[in-house]
Order: structure tokens, then C-alpha cells, then sequence
């Protein structure tokens, strides 16, 4: 069997395992939280090291993208509603038939008077209106197309801005969006939070099995498809022409561009595609949560994401992506405490001493990654034995060139 | 036919005239030589031509399309391809994905593996066919030379222009690339060498181009260009005869009026 055919079947072992665990055994609430925090990380940092690693664009702008997706979502649970009679204390806008758009007002700082909605139902509205809040998916489809519209912005914004510019610039974008968040308090509530409503609120039957609103097994799936289906996406995009170009384009765009590569739409279509994935996980995981503050933006978050994709091997999304899932577990599992002769260890803290260590490390000897070299020895196991075996003879070679050349 | 025509090309970089009023076209498969001290606007003209830059003033038509107005990709889908004077493979992607990248972009609907037959015939007329799996960076600097050969054949363009492709080459590659230069050129492609290996390119090209602090001073048969006083005087550093008598500080003064 080929070392290539043993890396699939250890891949699809790990998907069919993640499949089944949850429904065959039972798994604590804790451990399915940690898995789908994990899986929500893994989305972050693969899509990441697809901009990064493949595009060659260091951007800390990725977490910005990701409550992008969150915002969005939460705010059009806090303030769409359809209703069947205009409210006159909202914002109405008429839809078809009887239908009504309503945009609700938001409140004044520092009170806790109703909404409009509210004043408008025991005072306007005739009595047996509908109110319609817009389902989960909906806000969470939007919040994706808003990540993929930013996308688009902060992707043809930065078009001519190279390494240290590109991500001085995108911590800006970032900075900038945590700093309007946490000031647009009638809005976003600020430091306080977005509270969203769980993905499922009403509950779900799945495979005959009913589970709650407070359930981790519906989200649980939720986020491993969602990871699923942005590493399929990825790998089919970087197999393709999409990912001979963009990489050729991190190598020398100009010489990229002198053999006929359009830099400026594949350039743009990276930052679509990875800012896209970032909003999807980022809504998926905010409603999962329950709340989204402004301090998933903080620069220590991008850090992490950055970190998890450059120890797990920045220039292969499965690499960074099992990194992701490896260290979060590392990272809450190590929160215990031992004791070194005397001396007591309190995990909770040191754990991140030892995080930055193994990065640090990583970086120094193994810029690779830790996980992305075996990927390497799974396919590029043939292409060493060609070419070494070549290589060990190197005067017949030249002799071969002599030869053609004369018979040429 | 294939057809470059140049017309009235200036290029100013602030105060700094770089190409004056140049103009020459090419019809058909010819090899050209072009020459010139450093800083004559060699590499400013190529640049001009590939669309890294834009002229100040003048056009450049390709086949009968305007390419002086087109960004660098249209320009090479339109018919220009360029080596650069430093080696610019993609060091971190394999010599086949090198050569992938211009066949498929230029054809975006054809399935890769139509584009690895003619690259495997590419790497073989190189030499280099037993390292089409290994990064281009495991590559010693003349092979890379040759993949950045290989590229153009892929993209396969009517003109040619190679930015000094005989520089710091061993002599068994420098045949390789002699080769490739000939019969490429014998299947009608037009080519435009700069290169300062006198030798090479006198006997190589059929047509001379002398730029000279951005004037083209001489355009014609290698033969007669290198006959010609102002070329002479300009490039190959030679002055009437008894100006060699002259004390060199005076020369130089002379030179660089």
C-alpha cells in the first residue's frame, strides 16, 4: 500500500470518527464544547493559512471578518422583523402583500425603555398582527454575504500593499471595527455584548432523537460540517487553477503577471473566499455561544489563530487545521496543576508560557509546522526517490545533454 | 505575419529622460539583438513592452493591437513573452506547476492534464525532464534559467524578449539556451535578446538594436551597425584612432558629452 493510500484512509478514519463519536457514546457537554470551539478554530485557521500560506498575504484582519459574520447575524435577530401591519414608531418598509419590513429603532443609552416594536403592539398595531423574527439561517446566511462584500473591499484595498504594509493595514481594519463596536452602544450593547439566540431555539429531531435548545450535539454538527465543507471547498480550490495561480502570484507577482495571470482578480478572490469561511464560522459560533462581544477582535485572538495554522504548517489548510484542533484541546485539557518537587504548577496560567514556547521553537527549527512535513512524507515520498536516485549519477547526465546536443 | 510595431515611445522618470523617440518595428520571425550600455533604457523598453509601465508618450501595437495601454497579463495573452535579467521561477512550487501556470492561464476551460503532455515534451527539450517534481528552489541557477525558458514555450507567444539570457551561465547550458534560441526562432517566433556577451549576440542575431542614454542610434544588420561611428563611439567604446592618444581623463569627458 502507498504511503499516499494510508494518509487517505487515516483521513477518513478521523471524519468517520468524528461522525459517530458523539451519536454512539456519550460524550461530556464539556468535551463537545471543546470540539466544537476546536472545529470553530480549525475553520479560522485553515482558511487563514489558505490566504496566508498559499496567498502569501499576512493579514491580522481574519478575526475582523469573523465578527463580521457574528455581527451581522446577531444584529438582524436584534433588529429585523416582518410583521403584518406597519408599526409607525419603527422603521417600516412595505414588502409584498400584506407584509412589512420593520427596521426596530435602537434604544437610548442608559434606559430600559421598550423597544418601538413593543410600544407600537399595545398602541398601533390592530390586534392579531403577526411578528415575525427571521429565522437563524437566515441571519447567518447574511452575515457570510456581508463577510464575502467586506471581503471584497479590504481585498481591493490592499491590492498594492506587501507584507509589513498589507498587515499594518489590516490591523487597522480590525482595530477599527472593535473600536466602532465597542462605541455604537444603542447598537452592538458594547463591551456588554450581542446576545444571540442559539442556533436551534426551538430544538431539533435528528435520526429520531429529540434534542434541546441547550443541547452541544446539533451545534456539534453543525460546526463539523461547516469544517467539513470549507476544507473540501479549499482543497478542491487549491488543486485547481485558482491555487496554481494565487501561489504563483506569492512567489513573484510580476512574474506571475508577465505570464498571463490576472494578480488583480485572484488576489481579490482569495481575501472573498477565506474572509467568506471566517463570517460563516464566526455567525455558526457566536449563535452556538449565545453572545459576541468586541474582545473576540482583541489582537491576542488573531495571535492565536495565526499561531495554531504556523504550528500546525502555515502552507497546507489539513496541516493548519488539525493544528487548530490539536492545540485547543492541548490548551484547556493542560488547565490542571502539578507539582514539581516543591514547587506547584498551576497549568491555567503556564499553559500559554508553553504555547508561545512551542511556537517560538516551531518557528526557529521547524518553519514547516509540526504537522505539514508528514503530509509531505505521505505525498512527496516518490519525488525524492526520482530524483535522488538521478542525482547520485550526476556525470551521466551531463554526458545525456552532451549527447543531445550533438545529435541535435 | 506577426508584427510589433513601436511607435514614439517616451519614458520620463521625473527629470529623467530614459527613452527618447524611440521607434522600430518587427515583421515576421527575426532575431534581434539588442545592446546598449547600462542605463541606455534596455530594460525600461522591455519593461514598456511587457506592460510593467507605462510609456510617457507613444504606442506599442502587437499583431494590429494596442498592448501599450493593456496590464501585464493582457499584454502576454496578447502575444509578448519576457524572461527577466535576475531568474524568476517560482521557487516554492515544483518545475510542472512553473510550467502549468502560463499554459493554464491562457486557456481557462482545458483540464491540467492535457497541459502536462506538452510540458513533459518542454522539460525534455531543456534537459531538465528528471526534475519535474522537485521545487524549483532545490534548482542550481542555470537550470532555473532553463525553467524560465520552459514557461515561455508554455505560453507560447510570437515575440520572445530574453533579458539577458546568457548571463553567468556555465557553457554546456549556454549551448542549451543557443539552441532553444534557434529553433524556437526557426518555428516563427520573433526574438529580442539584451545581452552584453558581445560575441554571442553578433553572431547570433541578424538585426542590431543600439540604445544609447534612451536615443535608438542604430538599427540594422550587426555587421554594419558595429561598423558604424556613433555606435562606436557610444557603446563599444572605440573613438577615431588617435583619440586613444589622448590622456584618458580627457576621453572620459568627451564620452560623457
Amino acid at each position: 500500500m502507498s504511503r499516499r493510500s494510508v494518509g487517505w484512509i487515516l483521513g477518513a478514519g478521523v471524519v468517520l470518527f468524528s461522525l459517530i463519536a458523539p451519536l454512539a457514546v456519550t460524550v461530556s457537554p464539556y468535551i463537545m464544547h471543546l470540539a466544537i470551539t476546536a472545529f470553530f478554530y480549525a475553520i479560522l485557521a485553515s482558511s487563514w493559512s489558505l490566504l496566508a500560506g498559499y496567498g502569501g498575504q499576512f493579514s491580522f484582519g481574519h478575526m475582523a471578518f469573523m465578527a463580521i459574520g457574528g455581527y451581522t447575524s446577531g444584529l438582524i435577530g436584534k433588529f429585523v422583523r416582518f410583521t403584518t401591519a406597519p408599526t409607525e414608531l419603527c422603521n417600516d418598509f412595505p414588502l409584498f402583500g400584506k407584509w412589512w419590513l420593520v427596521i426596530l429603532k435602537p434604544r437610548d443609552v442608559g434606559t430600559i425603555r421598550d423597544t418601538c416594536l413593543d410600544l407600537a403592539k399595545t398602541t398601533v398595531m390592530p390586534q392579531g398582527s403577526l411578528i415575525v423574527t427571521p429565522p437563524v439561517w437566515a441571519g447567518i446566511l447574511l452575515g457570510v454575504v456581508m463577510g464575502a462584500v467586506f471581503g471584497l473591499l479590504v481585498g481591493g484595498l490592499v491590492l498594492r500593499l506587501r507584507s509589513t504594509y498589507l498587515a499594518l493595514f489590516t490591523i487597522g481594519f480590525s482595530e477599527i471595527l472593535r473600536a466602532a463596536i465597542s462605541a455604537e452602544i444603542p447598537i452592538t450593547e458594547g463591551q456588554s455584548g450581542l446576545e444571540m439566540v442559539s442556533l436551534f431555539p426551538r430544538g431539533v429531531s435528528f435520526l429520531g432523537q429529540t434534542y434541546n435548545a441547550a443541547s452541544k450535539i446539533p451545534p456539534y454538527y453543525v460546526m463539523l460540517f461547516l469544517l467539513i465543507f470549507s476544507i473540501v471547498l479549499m482543497a478542491w480550490l487549491t488543486g485547481s487553477r485558482f491555487g496554481l495561480f494565487v501561489r504563483a502570484i506569492r512567489e513573484d507577482e510580476e512574474a506571475a503577471a508577465a505570464l498571463g495571470v490576472n494578480i488583480v482578480r485572484y488576489k481579490v478572490l482569495i481575501f472573498v473566499v477565506t474572509s467568506t469561511l471566517a463570517a460563516a464560522a464566526g455567525a455558526v459560533q457566536a449563535h452556538y455561544i449565545g453572545i459576541i462581544t468586541p474582545n473576540i477582535l482583541i489582537i491576542l485572538q488573531m495571535s492565536l489563530v495565526i499561531s495554531m495554522a504556523v504550528i500546525g504548517g502555515l502552507e497546507n489548510i489539513y496541516a493548519a487545521a488539525i493544528g487548530a484542533i490539536i492545540i485547543q484541546f492541548m490548551l484547556e485539557l493542560l488547565r490542571t496543576s502539578f507539582d514539581i518537587g516543591p514547587f506547584t504548577i498551576d497549568m491555567s496560567i503556564w499553559r500559554l508560557v508553553f504555547f508561545g514556547l512551542l511556537l517560538m521553537v516551531t518557528l526557529r527549527f521547524q518553519r514547516n509546522g509540526l504537522i505539514a512535513p508528514i503530509f509531505d512524507r505521505l505525498t512527496r515520498s516518490q519525488v525524492q526517490k526520482e530524483t535522488v536516485s538521478i542525482r547520485q549519477q550526476p556525470v551521466a547526465i551531463v554526458e545525456d545533454a552532451g549527447e543531445t546536443d550533438t545529435a541535435a | 505575419m506577426l508584427k510589433l510595431d513601436v511607435n514614439h515611445l517616451h519614458k520620463n522618470f521625473g527629470g529623467l529622460q530614459v527613452l527618447k523617440d524611440v521607434t522600430f518595428s518587427v515583421e515576421g520571425p527575426e532575431l534581434i539583438g539588442l545592446i546598449g550600455p547600462n542605463g541606455a533604457g534596455k530594460t525600461t523598453l522591455t519593461n514598456i513592452l511587457d506592460g510593467a509601465l507605462k510609456p510617457s508618450s507613444g504606442t506599442v501595437y502587437i499583431n494590429g493591437q494596442r498592448i501599450d495601454i493593456l496590464p501585464p497579463y493582457r499584454v502576454a495573452r496578447a502575444g509578448l513573452g519576457r524572461t527577466f535579467q535576475v531568474t524568476r521561477a517560482f521557487r516554492r512550487m515544483t518545475v510542472m506547476e512553473n510550467l502549468l501556470v502560463p499554459a493554464m492561464a491562457l486557456n481557462m476551460t482545458a483540464r491540467r492534464k492535457e497541459f502536462e503532455e506538452k510540458a513533459a515534451g518542454v522539460l525534455d527539450f531543456l534537459t531538465i525532464s528528471h526534475l519535474r517534481n522537485e521545487y524549483a528552489r532545490a534548482l542550481s541557477g542555470g537550470q532555473q534559467k532553463l525553467l524560465e525558458l520552459g514557461r515561455l514555450l508554455m505560453l507560447d507567444p510570437d515575440i520572445i524578449i530574453l533579458d539577458e539570457p546568457f548571463a553567468g551561465v556555465h557553457p554546456k547550458l549556454m549551448e542549451i539556451i543557443y539552441r532553444y534560441i534557434t529553433e524556437v526562432n526557426a518555428q516563427g517566433k520573433a526574438f529580442i535578446i539584451i545581452s552584453h556577451d558581445m560575441d554571442t549576440i553578433f553572431t547570433l542575431s541578424k538585426r542590431l538594436l543600439v540604445l544609447n542614454y534612451g536615443d535608438l542610434i542604430a538599427d540594422g544588420d550587426p555587421a554594419i551597425v558595429r561598423q558604424d561611428p556613433a555606435v562606436k563611439k557610444a557603446y563599444l567604446g572605440e573613438d577615431e584612432p588617435e583619440a586613444e592618444d589622448t590622456p584618458l581623463p580627457t576621453r572620459m569627458a568627451q564620452r560623457m558629452e
